[in-house]
């Protein structure tokens, strides 16, 4: 019981060590430079936006 | 231009509304061999960093990447919305960066060459190491509580002595790096408050967290129940806070750099008949340069020959355009307006009113000692009494007949009741919480401590114009003369100032067009620089502009002076060369002044009013609003002595304004506030900024502040009752480790739960 345990531990041990690795790559690359752009970014696009009435 | 690109859309998408830079501003402003040693190579081609001045939303974020990434051989393009600084790669076969800058130019941004200087390359890095800390905290404390859960089921259910060591020794692998690498800034903060014998706030995080931790390790190799994860929750959750905290501030950094800013760029030096571009750092005295229409003036100096409307507000708020001709004085970083002029340099650029300006806010940034906050007091009483409580515990125990190790383990239990994460936690998550609230809200507090200082301001400096005034002229009034309907002036005003970006158009138009007046466009409309406007409407020939102007063209029936109050400006219409008419213009007192005066005259707060204005028009002002106090013809440098009087007498300052001229006074207060739509220095020199030009909120911002202390307050009570409750158990060693869990769970969650109230109750 004990053995399949400290396999278990070292396991989630590892993938913890995965997704911390993920994070340090991505704080590298700058992903966390500007949080406030990329929220906007995804509202945009190239065609004009369908005419609304004017009087709302 | 604009439209020109297909790029109306912007007009929908922005939430603002006034009109950008003249257009005809910046004609080849941007040398291509003074950029070049701007740009660096890239990984296909060359790039480019620029700081572009004005943005002010998001879709001036989406403007500027379209319109530069349009232009052909530009390959990529990213503007950051944070830092208001863009990247762009170019191929430079194609396109040079002088063509990118002007292309900034023209759609109304002022693009600056970025530099990376030393305070902001190490702020960005400081933001990185707090990440890379926090993201490896929280990563290791996930995997610790995993343990911890497991070790509290054993506690209740019984544990195989095996498995339970095995546990404490893996909680003991993930805590190690946890308290010495993430809590480090704890750790060196407590050892350089020690060594200036100021017990602080990280004293108070490292003991908690160092105890715990030491208890945790004893009894890992001499048996007994482990609380690794206080030591771990305490470093990440702090941490958290630190990381939201530099955030704020990372934005604040900029300051004195973009005041320097706005007379950077290249003059245009006369040498004989010839014009050179220089760096405006070689300009000396007795030099003659030329400044375009739309360009800023790089030194100070004196007109020699043409005449223009000189904006003068970056540097002495005055909203209303200054009309300047040959002799007469020039500040450097006002905007010139409408004619381009010849100026004879008087001093040199490092001594220009900007120049001074800035070194002014440094010294007042470098003068304001930071004011003792709530949780460096305690700590400073608490830590002390904490470790002569466990002291006193190890000798009476000791004394008694314990054996040395049961003492010593009394006596870190001690230390590590009395430190629970509630202590820790009290103030960041209160000021987290009423920071949060506040921004829903419309006010951005730059830091946590600028909470506690303005829940405690006594004294409320103002400025004048801009602040309490909208900060541009307005028309009030219209008179009629020689038969002259007033709905028949008002068109013809409106008419003839059609094409005007001046201010003085802008109000006329906007009054016609909220009384519903549909005005003709004026043809053959030509500004005469310092005069006036000429045109034609409908066919006859009509003049707006001052007395003398009118004088000039020889109009028939212009009375010879008019008088009027301080602080207003007159201009007179003429139709057909006869006299028709005066518009009344002035810069209007904001509507909420008032309602914020009483509320901080309610709050105990005593009000004063500061301007650079003239004496009379302060002292009207000032009464128009209820503040009781008002003093006109400061200098920016006055205004900040005048503030260190204040807090020389005791009084905790708080300041609002919004210029150039205001930011010295700005940083020298224990609060400054920026109004939104005030000058990017004074934003950035304050430590609270109203996002909408409402007064009001201040209101808001200061009640907030209050009931954030008071909640701070609250949650210190919280944490000590677990403290008078727990210590005296701890004494005595009879602390079970179930309580000492419980106890520190409770607290924890009072705390934050207290906090997150604070939240809940800012809507209205």
């Amino acid at each position: 019981m004990a053995s399949s345990l400290i396999a278990l531990m070292v396991l989630s041990l590892f993938l913890g060590c995965g997704c911390w690795l993920f994070f340090l790559w991505a704080v590298k690359k700058g992903e966390f430079s500007d949080i406030e752009r990329p929220k906007h970014r995804m509202l945009e696009d190239d065609d004009p936006p369908p005419k609304t009435k004017e009087d709302y | 231009m604009i439209s020109g690109a297909g790029l109306d859309d912007f007009y929908r998408r922005r939430d603002w509304q006034d009109v950008g830079l003249a257009p005809q501003a910046f004609q080849g402003q941007y040398h291509d061999n003074y950029l070049a040693r701007f740009v660096y190579p890239a990984n296909e081609g060359s790039a480019v960093d620029i700081i572009i001045d004005g943005i002010r939303c998001a879709s001036c974020v989406w403007l500027n990447e379209k319109i530069i990434a349009r232009l052909p051989g530009v390959l990529a393009v990213r503007v950051n919305y944070a830092t208001g600084r863009a990247r762009v790669m170019f191929d430079p076969t194609n396109v040079t960066p002088a063509a990118i800058f002007s292309r900034i130019a023209q759609i109304g941004y002022a693009p600056r060459p970025y530099t990376e200087t030393a305070a902001r390359e190490a702020a960005g890095h400081e933001q990185k190491d707090l990440l890379y800390r926090f993201g490896t905290a929280i990563f290791l404390t996930m995997q610790l509580m995993a343990y911890a859960f497991a070790l509290y089921a054993g506690y209740f259910q019984g544990m195989e002595p095996q498995m339970k060591n095995f546990l404490q020794f893996f909680s003991l692998l993930v805590t190690t790096p946890v308290v010495f690498y993430c809590g480090w800034p704890f750790l060196a903060g407590a050892w350089r408050g020690m060594a200036n014998r100021s017990p602080n706030m990280e004293l108070l995080i490292s003991i908690g967290a160092l105890s715990s931790y030491g208890y945790s390790l004893y009894a890992t190799f001499a048996g007994g129940e482990v609380y690794y994860e206080t030591a771990a929750m305490i470093v990440t959750l702090i941490l958290a806070g630190r990381l939201l905290e530099n955030a704020a501030k990372r934005r604040a950094s900029g300051g004195i750099e973009r005041l320097l800013g706005l007379c950077s760029g290249q003059a245009q030096r006369f040498a004989g008949e010839t014009l050179e571009s220089v760096d405006p750092a070689e300009l000396r005295p007795g030099d003659l340069i030329l400044v375009a229409p739309g360009e800023r003036f790089p030194v100070d100096g004196k007109i020699v020959e043409g005449s223009t409307d000189v904006d003068e507000s970056a540097a002495t708020g005055e909203a209303l355009a200054l009309v300047k001709g040959a002799g007469d004085n020039i500040i450097a970083g006002s905007s010139n307006l409408t004619g381009a002029v010849r100026v004879r340099c008087e001093r040199e650029a490092a001594d220009s009113f900007i120049a001074r300006v800035a070194r002014l806010v440094e010294e007042a940034q470098s003068r304001r000692a930071p004011i003792q906050g709530v949780a460096d007091r305690v700590s400073a009483c608490f830590v002390p009494a904490v470790l002569t409580l466990s002291l006193a515990t190890f000798c009476w125990q000791y004394s008694h007949g314990g054996a040395f190790g049961a003492c010593l383990m009394s006596a870190l239990a001690v230390v590590v009741i009395a430190c629970p994460c509630a202590l820790g936690l009290a103030t960041p998550t209160a000021i987290l919480a009423g920071t949060g609230a506040a921004a829903a809200a419309g006010v951005i507090f730059k830091g946590g401590d600028i909470l506690e200082r303005l829940s405690r301001v006594t004294v409320a400096v103002f400025d004048k114009t801009g602040t309490l005034t909208c900060g541009r002229p307005e028309l009030v009034g219209i008179r009629p003369a020689g038969g002259t309907k007033r709905r028949e002036l008002l068109c013809l005003a409106a008419a003839i100032e059609s094409g005007s970006l001046h201010p003085i158009g802008k109000a006329i138009r906007d009054h016609a067009k909220a009384n519903g007046i549909a005005y003709p466009t004026g043809t053959e409309l030509k500004g005469v620089a310092g005069g006036g406007v000429t045109g034609r409407v409908a066919g006859e020939p009509v003049a707006l502009g001052s007395i003398p102007f009118m004088k000039k063209l020889g109009v028939v029936g212009v009375p010879g002076a008019i008088t009027a109050p301080d602080g207003e400006m007159v201009v007179c219409v003429a139709r057909g060369g006869r006299y028709c008419g005066t518009m009344v213009l002035k810069d209007r007192m904001r509507d909420d002044a008032p309602g914020l005066v009483s509320y901080l005259n309610r709050a105990a707060v005593r009000t004063l009013l500061l301007s650079g204005d003239r004496q009379v028009s302060a002292g009207q002002a000032a009464s128009a609003s209820g503040i009781a106090t008002g003093i006109g013809g400061l200098s920016p440098a006055d205004k900040a002595a005048h503030i260190d009087r204040l807090r020389g007498e005791g009084a905790t300052v708080l300041m609002v304004g919004d210029g150039i001229n205001d930011a010295p006074a700005l940083s020298a207060a224990d609060v400054g506030c920026a109004v939104a739509g005030g000058t990017d220095i004074a934003i950035e020199t304050s430590d609270l900024v109203l996002v909408k030009p409402d007064l009001e909120r201040l209101a808001l911002a200061h009640r907030m502040a209050r009931r954030t202390m008071s909640v701070v307050r609250q949650n210190l009570v919280w944490a000590f009752l677990y403290n008078a409750i727990g210590i005296p158990l701890a004494m005595t060693g009879r602390l079970t480790p179930i309580y000492a869990a419980a106890a520190m769970a409770l607290s924890s969650v009072c705390v934050v739960g207290n906090s997150l109230r604070l939240m809940r109750r800012t809507r209205g």
